[in-house]
């Protein structure tokens, strides 16, 4: 669903009305620019602008000033408010504006919109109904009519309109949230359908995204920061939820744990462990096998079978993968990932030829390194050997050899409870085009958040943090659905 | 009998898997025989849509699943392979459906790995007591635009999350790899 920040012009000041009444104005800002600016700084991706004035007088009075905006900012931009002719359409669409919207000119003067339609393409027109206790209202919300929301949608569908906006103006301005039952009764009418109105909270967008609304706007509840509009958009652009995933390390076929691979102790069997992460509601699991040698492969193979049998979620295995064999072996078994390290540093062009063989996919690179001091440093076995390659270019060269994800371990925090290292994960992020995963450091809920946010991490590991329970997956997903992180839950 | 069209694809074994767990017998098989037999046919894919093709070609399955008269199945490379074409190789695809296989644009991710919502548009046997905007598996860096779309998801874009065509039934997702709803998904599938 698109939000669309409103921008609503009044004696060319930017203002907000109450209830649509001209005696109840908010002046915001002086200038309608410079709140453009903002929102397009925000990340909006379509603009609602009112000329308030034009609307009342039945003639353009803002115009110069929204043609200004549409030239200064690249971007798609709705304008309403007294476009009662052609001329005044067409002025509008020819300087930059893509939609127009129409409200009392429609009811009274259906043959305009059918002359824009024949003229420019079917989405530059929406027709705006204002609802007053059930009746479409007119007029800059002065006059009622005697029609329905519904009839005038079904007069406008049959000349080709279906962008609808739907304002209840007993709602507009009032942050009492919109009228979702106007809204769902709209549902079976197959338009676009724009709702606008009283929406005060993210939960209103989502709810009204949940009624299969296309687009909200929102005036009053950004200008009072009821809504964060970069946050806001930034939840509902993408469904993508962010990932939590706990990692098992096996060990002879049992799942081990314990800080910094001394004094192992057992953790149980695989599946059984598996099982009971899947059910409180992991998003996917990572096997590292930390024996990794040529005698236990055999062993992993079988039991990845075992796991592929069990669990139906996505999982990676990982450790000691140096071949293509190696791969194929683990994704015949059932894996639906690889994560390789040692072997991609040592030989890059692994990595290229298992994602030809493989698909991108499901080659997970792990980016294993330290601070020096002067740059991220990449090692290898395990962690134990620096290479003196620096991890910046590693994760980019690995990108374009074809890796379909990074698993980014941080060695300075490994086994710390400090927190991820927030600062690797934004650099590698700002530098390669495909999903990372933040490991190592996880101590409480807010390093998730920071990792998935300041990191930009596309999802977020934990070992110890989750088989010592010291915190529990719907925990974390719980608290982070709290700060809107789009969260599967 | 649940024909699996096993041709090499990466995911043949997860389908099965779930299968299983569903207790639904079925068969893997790149037999076209044996396929055009099935009372319904399930088409995996993973990987390239070029090695994917020319695996079915080499096999001779290109007629047999385009001629297919009971339910069918394709999920992931699946669903794309269905397309007239995809960009993904500039390859010809199957032709089924009315519609192109196109990359993800640059301003997201590529690829696409993880959960992400599914709304299906109007009432599919498919989506049968599953809820709008349940979280489903994706891993994907190209879409199917076109005709025939019965569910979108929001990725940068909105793009095709499932897509029906007569007895022809496709998901971009990973029914068997998206938990309890996706194998709820795929019962459904089961009982048409």
């Amino acid at each position: 669903m698109i939000i669309y920040p409103a921008i609503d012009i009044l004696g060319g000041k930017c203002v907000r009305l109450f209830k649509g009444r001209y005696d109840k104005v908010k002046k915001y800002f002086d200038d309608p620019l410079k709140v453009a600016l903002k929102f397009v700084q925000d990340g909006a991706e379509f603009l609602h602008i009112i000329d308030l004035d034009g609307a009342k007088e039945g003639r353009p009075v803002n115009c110069e000033k929204i043609i200004q905006i549409a030239r200064t900012f690249n971007m798609p931009i709705q304008v309403g408010g007294g476009i009662r002719d052609y001329q005044v359409a067409k002025t509008y669409l020819e300087g930059g504006i893509n939609r127009l919207i129409f409200g009392t000119s429609a009811v009274k003067n259906p043959p305009l919109i059918s002359e824009i339609l024949a003229n420019f393409p079917p989405d530059s027109v929406a027709i705006s109904i204002d609802v007053d206790k059930g009746q479409v209202a007119t007029d800059g919300w002065l006059q009622k009519s005697d029609l329905s929301p519904k009839s005038l949608i079904r007069k406008f569908r049959k000349i080709g309109v279906y962008q609808f906006i739907v304002t209840d103006i007993n709602k507009d301005g009032t942050m009492n949230g919109p009228n979702f039952d106007l809204y769902e009764g709209l549902a079976d009418c197959e338009i676009d359908l724009l709702a606008a109105g009283g929406i005060s909270s993210l939960d209103d967008l989502k709810k009204l995204e949940s009624l299969g609304l296309s687009g909200g706007i929102v005036g009053k509840a950004i200008y009072e920061g009821d809504i964060n509009l970069k946050s806001a958009i930034s939840c509902m652009k993408s469904g993508l939820a962010k990932r939590i995933i706990p990692c098992l390390d096996i060990c002879d076929g049992r799942v081990v744990k314990g800080m910094n691979f001394r004094n192992l102790q057992d953790a149980g069997d695989p599946v059984d462990l598996s099982k009971l992460y899947c059910e409180m509601g992991a998003d996917e699991l990572i096997f590292l096998d930390i024996t990794a040698t040529n005698e236990k492969r055999k062993t992993l193979v079988k039991l990845v079978s075992r796991i592929a049998e069990n669990i139906s979620i996505p999982f990676t295995v990982g450790g000691g993968i140096s071949s293509i064999e190696d791969i194929d072996a683990l994704l015949k078994a059932g894996a639906d990932k690889v994560s390789i390290c040692s072997a991609a540093f040592r030989d890059p062009s692994l990595v290229e030829k298992a994602a030809r063989k493989f698909g991108s996919q499901c080659i997970v690179i792990s980016v294993d390194c330290a601070w020096n001091k002067d740059f991220w440093e990449i090692y290898v076995k395990g962690g134990s050997e620096a290479t003196g390659a620096d991890a910046l270019s590693f994760a980019k060269k690995m990108a374009s050899l074809g890796a379909g994800e990074l698993l980014v371990n941080s060695l300075d925090r490994d086994g710390t409870c400090e927190g991820y290292d927030i600062e690797l994960l934004k650099t590698i992020s700002s530098v390669v085009n495909i999903p990372i995963i933040a490991s190592s450091g996880a101590g409480c809920r807010l390093d998730f958040l920071k990792a998935l946010t300041d990191g930009n991490a596309d999802g977020a590991l934990a070992a110890n943090l989750f088989h010592y329970n010291k915190i529990t997956i719907p925990e974390i997903k719980n608290y982070l659905k709290s700060n809107n992180i789009a969260i599967r839950i | 009998m649940i024909a699996i069209i096993d041709y090499n694809s990466g995911n043949v074994a997860s389908v099965s898997n779930a299968l299983k767990k569903l207790g639904k017998e079925h068969v893997l098989t790149k037999d076209a025989d044996e396929i055009r037999q099935a009372e319904r046919v399930i088409f995996p894919g993973q990987g390239r849509a070029r090695f994917a093709m020319d695996q079915l070609e080499k096999y001779s399955l290109i007629p047999v699943i385009q001629n297919l008269k009971v339910p069918f199945l394709g999920i992931c490379l699946g669903l794309q392979l269905l397309s007239n074409f995809s960009e993904e190789d500039d390859i010809s695809c199957l032709e089924i459906l009315n519609g192109d296989v196109k990359k993800f644009p640059e301003t997201v991710k590529i690829p696409q790995i993880g959960w992400n919502k599914v709304r299906s548009k109007g009432k599919s046997a498919l989506f049968k007591d599953i809820p709008d905007y349940s979280y489903f598996y994706f891993v994907n860096s190209y879409y199917y635009l076109g005709q025939s779309v019965m569910a979108t998801s929001n990725y940068g874009i909105e793009f095709a999350a499932a897509v029906s065509r007569d007895n022809f039934f496709a998901t971009q997702f990973h029914p068997e790899k998206s938990g309890e709803v996706g194998l709820k998904l795929l019962n459904n599938f089961c009982e048409l």
